[in-house]
């Protein structure tokens, strides 16, 4: 086997039972997938729609194959594929953070972003940090994301459907604000940021060892005890062995925000026909807005779930 | 560039989204568009964090990484009730609609 090969010796795989480039099923699967897209991508009567789902399995299709075919690679010339999967990561959150920055509908503005968080997830994931990749698209792409695409569909606002596309924009999404000093700024911390990171001329820095899961160190050098194994577990033992207040701080201030939240997003109705009645049961002076729907949350002084906070007109 | 990733490749990358950020929340005038570049300057640093905990072998990069998506959550939610209360002064999303706050 040595001697076919001109490359170093692979020490894990040999290569005369290695699988080969890609599995038989995959092909299999990559092909007929890339037949159904080019049917529907192929110019047709169908419905424009079908057309671009055609696309995209066709797009998906070449994505999964590329994918394969690099990891081949890297396994035969004993590439790093770390190395490779970084810069395709990087990339692309880069590429999605500038267009969300540049785009002009607030909504390819938050798609784009969940791109980014994919990324930076995948970054993440590089880096040795399988949870808080999981937990950065739980998290951002599952419900921050999903509550800004829901305040911007109640908050669109469009001067109509004539004109093009940029004149049914509202002037605030069309032009941006000083965009020349805010580049000059922004590249100028950039600039300098870079300039400090690479400071050392030829010296890369690289960790000071390899580590497996769990092989982390605690702040005084003790190893971290070794039943744990993977990065969830030695971060659940990190943080409640080393950081409960921390925690339990964390928890108290996400119900504070979650109360302050709802309290000030309320939506009051001002009954005009008559004053309200100061009782016992009602508030006084709600200070936010309450909704008057009667199914909402029920203000206090109450325990009557459809008690509302003013009289019935 | 050699086979293995430094850290300066994880801060470089952490250090441009921080900035392209910077520059879309101070250029953008449309007030949701403006809290998506500061959760993407979050981006930046949960990025240099976790590139930190990764070259000293410490877990406490990630236990920050942590705190940060907790403030990022609590602010995103507080952020986008303000600016549904502000949508309903004045029907609109344009952050110079408030000018006349400035002193």
């Amino acid at each position: 086997m040595q001697g076919l090969f001109p490359t170093p010796v692979v020490p894990a795989i040999p290569l005369a039972d290695a699988a080969p480039v890609i599995d038989s099923l995959a092909i299999l699967v990559l092909c007929i997938a890339g037949m159904l897209g080019t049917i529907l991508l192929l110019p047709s009567h169908y419905h424009p729609s079908w057309r671009k789902i055609g696309g995209a399995v066709l797009m998906g299709v070449g994505l999964v194959f590329l994918a394969l075919v690099l990891r081949h690679a890297a396994i035969v010339h004993q590439t790093d594929i770390h190395t490779a999967y970084f810069w395709i990561f990087a990339a692309i959150s880069l590429f999605g953070a500038i267009r969300v920055v540049t785009h002009r509908r607030p909504v390819y503005s938050a798609l784009y972003f969940v791109l980014t968080v994919f990324s930076t997830a995948g970054l993440f994931v590089l880096l040795n940090a399988d949870f808080m990749a999981a937990a950065l698209v739980i998290v951002y792409a599952g419900a921050i994301l999903i509550t800004y695409v829901f305040v911007i569909m109640l908050a669109v606002q469009s001067t109509g459907d004539s004109g093009t596309a940029s004149q049914q924009m509202v002037d605030y999404d069309n032009r941006s604000r000083d965009p020349f000093i805010a580049s000059a700024i922004g590249f100028a911390m950039m600039g300098v940021l870079l300039l400090v990171i690479f400071d050392r001329p030829g010296q890369l820095i690289r960790p000071v060892q390899a580590r497996a899961a769990g092989a982390f160190e605690e702040s005084d050098g003790s190893p971290v005890p070794p039943q744990v194994e993977g990065n969830t577990q030695e971060l659940g033992v990190y943080l409640y062995g080393h950081q409960p207040i921390s925690l339990e701080l964390a928890g108290l201030l996400l119900t504070i925000a979650m109360v302050g939240a709802i309290v000030i997003a309320r939506r009051r109705v001002i009954s005009t026909t008559q004053a309200p009645i100061v009782t016992a049961e009602t508030v006084v002076f709600p200070a936010t807005p309450v909704d008057d729907n009667p199914h909402s949350i029920p203000v206090y002084g109450t325990d009557n779930p459809a008690q509302k906070a003013y009289p019935e007109t | 560039m050699g086979s293995e990733l430094a850290l300066q490749h994880y801060l470089a990358v952490g250090a441009v989204m921080f900035a392209i950020g910077m520059i879309g929340f101070m250029t953008r005038r449309n007030l949701i568009v403006m809290f998506l570049c500061t959760e993407l300057m979050f981006q930046g640093v949960a990025i240099n964090l976790i590139a930190f905990s990764w070259f000293h072998n410490n877990l406490a990069g990630q236990a920050f990484v942590i705190y940060v998506l907790v403030i990022a959550a609590a602010e995103a939610s507080l952020a986008l009730g303000m600016i549904v209360l502000l949508f309903r002064q004045k029907s609109t999303l344009d952050a110079d609609a408030w000018r006349e706050l400035r002193g």
